[in-house]
């Protein structure tokens, strides 16, 4: 599997380059005192992950991935872990540069900020990674795009039908809890969330015909 | 001799075409020309054989093992070569040997970059910079490169000039020497089962037609060229199928000895594998 998650990695390389100079300008913003971006490498780098599912598609890998040895075992689980891991490389990266501009420009760091910053950008990347695999799996990436984009719209249109009608002060109270635990129920809700999306891939990979 | 590959009823139903018990054997040391037109069967027949596609019937033996109980046991094994199958075209011949060296437990980096320079290959290109002789070479290298027993070779020649044909087709003559390892090679490009193959199976419309020695076939098998007058002597049991061009008959007969001897007709060709299909497919009883 280890061959599987280098070609996924390796696949990404000619996209350092866009990384770097999101990683500059956030660096920019940052010295600006603009630190509330430090979200979009890591939401970056699942967009490129998304994009190598093209240049499978188009190369037919998924067939020649099923000729190698645990091929068919090995390539979604691969795909899910090299996207995980540029992931947290990259929520690294961009917590490091906070901190150390905070550190060196501002003296001052607000660690349960710098903490609660890893964890939504780590839960919003993982989350997208989530729902978006298993239909780029069944509908392929170009088909998936617009299925998402179907789906975002819907979420916001039922969402502001919902905000006329709902309470929304009553229900932010009973999640208040969320400001004391969330730091460990999100990431229990998160890993849940990933492997039902990684069940539903692999089980959708395996049934194909190539 | 014992069998590299088995594969018996094979069947498999698609709305508009359908494989019908198809079943060959290749033996050891051996190398298996499969033949048939456009959307005969053959790619197919071989993603059968790798299990790549589902739901088919019959079985599939390699080495002696099921193709599907024993999966990852026999693609250990196995050396492949599909048509417009590969790596995604970003990558270059150097990251595919960083990721077939942790994929195949016998990958062997220094025979890939050996058959890389023999073939004059660049290490750091994206594939999508290569022509299609290029990437068809790195297809061939890939498969090659860690040690198989058994290729399985869907059009591994279309897109070589005669040269590098040649070049390829003396590699796999080279990789059969040990008598240990075969080769099933699909191809369009008859000329060179010719030169290579020891059997050739010929598939249409979803059957095998023939799969017989390649020696049997061109020495016996011949093509009797006649006029009409000639071709309305001859009995029907005493040829395959015919062919009316516009000055002759083209015969197909399966034993060209005993025919020239029943019918004293002089023009009997030797057979080509081209004739072959084409009388197989275009001619008639």
């Amino acid at each position: 599997m280890i061959g599987f998650i280098k070609k996924d990695l390796l696949m990404i390389k000619s996209n350092i380059k866009t990384l770097c100079i999101i990683m500059f300008v956030y660096i920019f913003l940052a010295y600006q005192g603009q630190m509330d971006f430090s979200f979009i490498l890591p939401f970056m780098s699942v967009i490129i992950m998304i994009s190598t599912f093209a240049y499978d598609s188009y190369n037919k890998w998924d067939a020649y991935a099923c000729c190698l040895p645990n091929g068919k075992q090995n390539s979604v689980k691969a795909k899910y872990i090299a996207t995980l891991l540029l992931i947290i490389m990259t929520t690294i990266i961009m917590m490091i540069i906070t901190i150390v501009i905070s550190y060196v420009y501002q003296n001052k760091i607000d660690i349960n900020a710098v903490l609660e910053s890893i964890v939504v950008t780590l839960g919003s990347t993982i989350f997208l990674q989530s729902i978006m695999y298993p239909p780029i799996y069944k509908f392929g990436v170009e088909k998936a795009r617009i299925g998402i984009f179907v789906i975002v719209f819907g979420i916001a249109i039922i969402g502001s039908f919902l905000y006329k009608y709902i309470d929304f002060k009553s229900i932010s109270s009973s999640l208040a809890f969320l400001n004391d635990y969330g730091i460990i129920i999100i990431p229990i809700i998160l890993v849940i969330t990933l492997y039902i999306s990684y069940k539903i891939s692999e089980t959708i990979y395996l049934k194909k015909e190539y | 001799m014992e069998n590299i590959l088995e594969v018996k009823n094979l069947s498999k139903k698609y709305k508009d075409f359908e494989l019908k018990n198809i079943s060959f054997n290749l033996k050891k040391g051996m190398i298996m020309g499969f033949i048939g037109e456009n959307g005969a069967g053959k790619t197919t027949t071989i993603k059968a054989i790798l299990d790549i596609i589902k739901n088919y019937k019959g079985e599939i033996k390699i080495f002696g093992l099921d193709n599907k109980k024993d999966e990852k046991n026999i693609k250990e094994d196995i050396g492949v070569v599909l048509d417009d199958i590969f790596f995604p075209e970003i990558l270059t011949p150097f990251d595919i040997n960083s990721i077939m060296k942790d994929s195949h437990k016998k990958w062997d980096s220094d025979l890939y970059f050996k058959y890389l320079t023999d073939f004059s290959l660049p290490k750091k290109n994206q594939i999508k910079t290569f022509s299609k002789g290029m990437r068809k070479k790195l297809e061939i290298a890939t498969a090659l490169a860690h040690h198989p027993k058994l290729l399985i070779l869907d059009e591994p020649t279309s897109g070589l000039d005669p040269i590098a044909r040649n070049e390829v087709i003396d590699i796999f003559q080279e990789f059969i020497q040990n008598e240990e390892c075969s080769i099933l090679l699909s191809s369009h490009i008859t000329t060179d089962l010719e030169h290579i193959a020891d059997y050739i199976t010929f598939i249409n419309n979803g059957e095998i037609l023939l799969s017989k020695t390649c020696d049997e076939l061109l020495d016996q098998y011949g093509i009797v060229k006649c006029h009409e007058t000639d071709f309305k002597k001859i009995e029907k049991r005493d040829y395959i199928k015919y062919k009316k061009n516009k000055y002759e008959y083209e015969i197909l007969v399966e034993n060209k000895k005993e025919f020239k001897n029943k019918y004293h007709i002089p023009t009997i060709d030797k057979l080509t594998l081209e004739d072959l299909m084409v009388l197989m497919i275009k001619g008639v009883k």
